[in-house]
């Protein structure tokens, strides 16, 4: 089960580059960031989890070496990582909208004033 | 309760007055006063801060670990996240605090005819703190946070002039492709977390080096690939290109000098500690091979510019190519001098970028050819140019020349000792690098300071004391780093090049004496013996009496030889025999522009030229290609020698 897990993030990391690198529309690239990011967090989460474990909320007292519980710090890392990406997109949407006011178009191919 | 002014809360602090900075410049708000002084405050203490680790951490050799709300290791995993700070990392953090400084002092009167000045210091205190942040940091994801900080600053400021030529354009490219470089971090982490179960610089690299899998491997790859965004070597070199071009000159000091260098300070991190990886020929071969490439690539795509601070970028790259060259040697030597190049990079490209800038504000545009005779109207700026311009060619006694010398004894030795003349292939291409590279500051004098002064530059006047100030104190380090060898390699590069042969020592002092031995065993790295006998046998001063003398010679035997000749065809050039016939009009004098200086050379290689040119398109689409097929290749290429 959690194999598919795997599967589907790293699919969905593929995805995104594939996104990024074929797709001529500003907007679309953005989209295909996100793709990617979506897919680490996926990654993240899986590695965290225990089949089976509890959730990983105790007291200093309940605490002993028989506790099973999914691992906590992946979860944290998972929080952090959606912030990070919800930031990406809103930076990269937010040039994506001064770029089709000043060049007129979202075509990448046309964006490239600097070159050479 | 610890006494807080003990010198081993610094690192922390250092950080802290950044990110605080930052806020206080906000709650300023319109008052510029309080602004620039929040700012000024914020950069001076981060520096002192870290001026004052010299003594313990360079001197005493301590390496300070510290423990974020003093959560210390239990039963040998790590539970806090840390600060970890040894040579290495302080000789990079007290680069970056320096050039933050100086940018800054640069910033107040460059900045003046901005709007929105206060998010601009805001940016720029972030972008300050992320980058200090990750080079004293001791932990894998606290370095990610400190990535996505410092790109996401970086992107900002780069776009901050968005009025101006290509700003955004080159800012969305930067955010495309620096996410998938962060992206790529962020996987490379969580894999080896997945092995490791640890964040931990120490304990991963205590954990890593007996455990080589497919996951760890690929994980490395990932990391070395994002770390490269970072340090903008090739195949990422366009992005930098851009960026610089956009942005504020005070930010591509920063870009220049300090992003590249944390991108230079991860890969040193992760193939020397964390992997311990580079006693392998192959992985010598890879990072010097890229960073051979990265030289001579981009001096020839200096060579091909036309735009100042775009052709200054391409430079700042291919002397990033120096450094990595140099790093990849795992040598003391090419350690030493490859760090000591990483300082003289930040010192003279600053000064470039802060004259670019200069020029900039002065005139308006900074297309070489429109430019020219600046230095009639801007005496003190093309002074403080002209150093900046001969520590980048190697010309002694500037810190350059030093540097240059130490990565060609470095690579030279190293082929001699390992008797591998792919080696020897990195003394020569450096060599050549060297000479394209002073080709092409002549060329950038001559049509900019140089040569005759357009008509519509006759008004222009010198730059206000602010800003020749700033530059002023890069040119004086530029000298004083050159001039005094003895004094920079033995309290700065010697220690932390030591630092990085040191790793037994970074993994005990943060989880505890033994700790290292214990986890690894028999291959728990020792401490070599680092020697740095012959390291930079020379003497700036005569190398300089030679030049001279050689020098007045020339000039002699050209005043000599062609006197008489002359003199003889004074009467017939007065008598208009020899004049160039212009068809009847009257002849105008021209400046030779700034791309046709070198018109020969451009022409004989035009096929290599035009090639490049297309090759860099321009289009995101092609440079984020170009990040997944190097990602795909490092893979591949790590998978098979480790």
């Amino acid at each position: 089960m959690i194999l598919f897990n795997y599967i589907a993030s790293f699919f969905l990391i593929v995805l995104g580059f594939y996104c990024i690198v074929t797709k001529y529309n500003a907007v679309k690239t953005v989209i295909g960031l996100s793709i990617a990011d979506y897919g680490v967090n996926l990654l993240i989460i899986s590695i965290g989890f225990n089949p089976g474990g509890t959730a990983p909320i105790y007291t200093w007292g309940e605490l002993n070496p028989s506790s099973f519980f999914v691992d906590p710090i992946p979860q944290a890392l998972t929080l952090t990582s959606i912030v990070i990406g919800a930031c990406t997109t809103a930076m990269s949407l937010a040039l994506v909208i001064k770029l089709k006011e000043s060049y007129g178009t979202l075509d990448t191919r046309e964006i490239r004033r600097l070159n050479g | 309760m610890t006494n807080l002014l003990s010198y081993t809360h610094f690192p922390v602090y250092s950080i802290m007055v950044l990110f605080l900075g930052a806020f206080l410049v906000v709650i300023a708000g319109k008052s510029k006063a309080l602004r620039h002084i929040f700012a000024i405050c914020a950069v001076t203490a981060s520096l002192a801060c870290l001026i004052a680790l010299i003594k313990p951490v360079m001197i005493d050799g301590e390496v300070i670990a510290y423990w974020m709300g003093a959560r210390e290791p239990a039963g040998g995993y790590a539970i806090g996240i840390a600060l970890e700070v040894d040579a290495l990392s302080l000789f990079f953090g007290l680069l970056i605090a320096t050039a933050v400084f100086v940018s800054c002092c640069y910033s107040i009167t460059y900045m003046r005819f901005d709007e929105n000045v206060s998010q601009y210091y805001t940016l720029f205190l972030m972008l300050s703190g992320g980058v200090i942040g990750l080079v004293l940091s001791g932990d894998l994801f606290n370095m990610f946070i400190m990535v996505e900080i410092l790109t996401f600053a970086a992107v900002a400021l780069t776009a901050f002039r968005n009025k101006a030529h290509g700003a955004l354009e080159a800012a969305f490219k930067y955010l495309v492709v620096g996410c998938i470089g962060s992206t790529c971090i962020l996987a490379g982490t969580i894999m080896l977390y997945a092995q490791a179960r640890t964040l931990n610089f120490a304990q991963l690299s205590a954990f890593i080096p007996g455990n080589f899998n497919t996951s760890t491997i690929i994980a490395f790859a990932l990391l070395y690939i994002g770390f490269s965004t970072k340090a903008f070597i090739v195949p990422f070199h366009p992005l930098a290109a851009d960026a610089h071009g956009a942005a504020p000159a005070s930010i591509s000091v920063l870009i220049s000098g300090v992003l590249t260098k944390s991108g230079i300070y991860g890969i040193i991190r992760l193939t020397y500690f964390l992997f311990q990886s580079m006693a392998l020929g192959k992985m010598q071969f890879l990072l010097v091979f890229i960073g051979s490439v990265s030289m001579f690539v981009c001096v020839t795509m200096a060579l091909a510019q036309h735009d100042f601070k775009r052709l200054l970028a391409f430079h700042s790259i291919s002397q990033i190519g120096y450094v990595l060259t140099a790093c990849g040697l795992c040598t003391a030597l090419g350690i030493s001098a490859g760090l000591y190049h990483a300082m003289n990079h930040t010192l003279f490209k600053g000064l470039l970028f802060l004259a670019a800038g200069a020029v900039l504000q002065q005139t308006g545009t900074t297309d070489l050819n429109k430019l020219g005779g600046l230095s009639k109207r801007m005496p003190h700026t093309t002074v403080l140019f002209l150093i900046g311009a001969f520590s980048i060619s190697g010309i002694p006694p500037f810190n350059g020349f030093a540097s240059k010398w130490m990565v060609y004894q470095a690579t030279y030795q190293k082929a001699v000792e390992s008797g591998n003349i792919g080696f020897l292939f990195a003394t020569i291409i450096a060599l050549i690098t060297s000479v394209l590279t002073l080709a092409s500051f002549v060329k950038v004098s001559q049509s900019v300071f140089f040569g005759q002064l357009p008509e519509e530059y006759k008004d222009v006047k010198e730059v206000p004391f602010g800003m020749r100030f700033a530059m002023g104190i890069f040119a004086v380090l530029c000298i004083v780093t050159g001039l005094f060898r003895e004094l920079v390699t033995h309290y700065l590069t010697e220690p932390a090049a030591r630092a990085v042969f040191d790793v037994g020592k970074y993994i005990n002092s943060m989880l505890g004496d033994g700790y290292a031995s214990a986890v690894m065993g028999a291959n728990a790295p020792v401490r070599t013996e680092v020697v740095f006998d012959m390291a930079g046998t020379w003497q700036p001063i005569h190398w300089l009496l030679l030049l001279c003398i050689l020098l007045l010679a020339i000039t002699l035997v050209a005043l000599l030889g062609r006197y008489d000749t002359v003199s003889e065809n004074k009467a017939a050039l007065a008598e208009g025999k020899f004049d160039i016939f212009f068809g009847g009009e009257e002849s105008v004098p021209s400046q030779v522009g700034g791309g046709d200086l070198f018109w020969g050379f451009k022409h004989n290689w035009r096929h290599y030229f035009s090639f490049m040119h297309d090759l860099h398109s321009g289009i995101v689409n092609d440079y984020a290609l170009w990040a997944i097929v190097a990602l795909a290749l490092a893979m591949l290429y790590m998978l098979i020698v480790l």
